[in-house]
């Protein structure tokens, strides 16, 4: 019964620590909201981007494909080494998965 | 407060990465457990914490795509996934999204359609979350009782004598029939089959979402699969269409990738430890939560439709709020309940 109360008090402190940004961001962006929407600019400006951000940038605008290419297997990939990753620690935890009963 | 706010390039605009990784987290829980993508969550959310609309709709796809891949893998290892039937849901929906995306596009000439899709998406949520509560309550108790019964008749019964959709559906023998052993489905009409995801994927292509919150119920209620299996399943079908959609969406120009690499940080892990909850709850647990979480979702499209039709940013707000809230908590109660019976398990020495 402890260990029930110990656990729905840490969720609902998990719940109210992950809502501050939640808040701040609304916040934030309802105060801004009254401007409406730009339109979109489909070419990024590189004068103020450096680092990775300028490599993305400058493919963004030179080259669509490789672009679509590039998002497309860096989400694969981060996707898979993440997964992989996760489990290692969740299987480090005894949350192993096999195959189970499916019950309803 | 500046939660670590960071420099999208592509979007042009500064965001908290804090966000972006707690976005990510909480669609990658609920998509690995309901075997749903989330777009419904990040576009809304993402929007209303200032990404420009077009940015909102293509950066959750290239997300979806890299969470789903490990969140796949691990339901495929616990047998939940049906690949013949993924297959066939797959080619089929395309078709029907094609023809959904086509008639919004018509109706778009004629003017704005947005009013009629979001009260569509009201309607089919709060529908699919009324049956599935209706479900819940209602008929499984039921289902319980009598299969007690028979149970204390030594008839060896199994709850057979309440009809359920997907058996009516099951003894319509037009021919060709198709069998999915990995389902427990011993012969359905492809006909059936290709009408049924033909129309999940008309909804999605003309309501301008995923899908996978309607293929879920689908494929519990009309095509009878266990409810682990088609969340594994239906997880295929996300997995693919979000994978075409990160690259044309990318094509297009409207894919934020700093933002999507970030949330995937968040959603990559979520989805794994979703994904492994399914293990601890069973089938109707899983259905009563979704019904829950698509009803709130329901709420919120239903807050924007105020937002749309008096102007006030109030009801935008509320609605993200809404959204990111039932996310968050619907997050923490799937992890509470991993931690809880986990921890019981052990302490029987399972």
């Amino acid at each position: 019964m402890s260990l029930k109360r110990i656990l729905s008090t840490a969720l609902l402190s998990i719940v109210l620590v992950c809502t501050i940004p939640v808040v701040d961001q609304a916040a934030r962006t309802a105060i801004a909201s009254e401007k409406q929407e730009t339109a979109l600019s489909m070419t990024i400006d590189t004068k103020k981007l450096s680092g990775i951000n300028l490599v993305i940038a400058r493919m963004y605008n030179e080259d669509r494909v490789l672009y679509a290419a590039m998002v497309t297997i860096v989400m694969a990939v981060l996707g898979t080494v993440l997964a992989f990753l996760t489990d290692l620690v969740l299987k480090a935890l005894g949350l192993e998965v096999s195959r189970i009963s499916h019950r309803e | 407060m500046d939660f670590i706010n960071i420099h999208l390039p592509v979007a042009g605009i500064e965001f908290s990465a804090v966000l972006l990784v707690l976005i990510g987290f909480c669609v990658g829980v609920l998509g690995g457990f309901f075997g749903v993508g989330g777009g419904w969550m990040i576009t809304p959310a993402l929007n209303i914490f200032g990404f420009h609309m077009a940015f909102a709709i293509g950066t959750p796809l290239a997300n979806i795509f890299g969470q789903s891949i490990g969140a796949v893998r691990k339901h495929n290892r616990m047998g939940n996934i049906d690949w013949k039937l993924g297959l066939i849901s797959i080619i089929t929906s395309v078709i029907g999204v094609e023809i959904g995306s086509r008639v919004i596009l018509a109706m778009e000439q004629a003017g704005d359609v947005g009013v009629i899709v979001r009260w569509c998406y009201f309607f089919l949520l709060a529908f699919l979350g009324a049956y599935m509560m209706y479900d819940y309550f209602v008929v499984h108790p039921r289902v319980m009782k009598l299969m007690d019964e028979q149970a204390s008749n030594s008839s060896g019964g199994n709850g057979s004598a309440v009809p359920k959709l997907s058996d009516k559906l099951h003894k319509l023998n037009i021919p060709p029939m198709i069998s999915f052993p990995a389902s427990g489905i011993d012969g359905v009409s492809l006909w059936i089959l290709l009408l049924v995801f033909l129309l999940t994927g008309f909804l999605s292509g003309f309501m301008g979402v995923g899908g996978g919150f309607v293929i879920l119920p689908v494929l519990v209620y009309l095509i009878g699969l266990p409810t682990t299996i088609a969340v594994g399943t239906s997880l295929v079908t996300v997995l693919f269409t979000a994978a075409y959609g990160c690259f044309t969406y990318s094509l297009k120009g409207r894919v934020e990738m700093v933002a999507a690499v970030i949330m995937l940080a968040g959603a990559s892990i979520g989805a794994q430890i979703g994904a492994t909850a399914v293990k601890y709850i069973k089938g109707y647990g899983i259905r009563l939560l979704f019904a829950v979480m698509i009803i709130f979702a329901g709420f919120s499209v239903l807050t924007e439709q105020f937002y749309k039709a008096t102007g006030k940013p109030l009801f935008q707000t509320f609605a993200g709020i809404v959204l990111m809230g039932t996310a968050i908590a619907m997050s923490s109660l799937i992890i509470g309940k991993l931690v809880i019976e986990e921890r019981n398990n052990r302490r029987m020495g399972r």
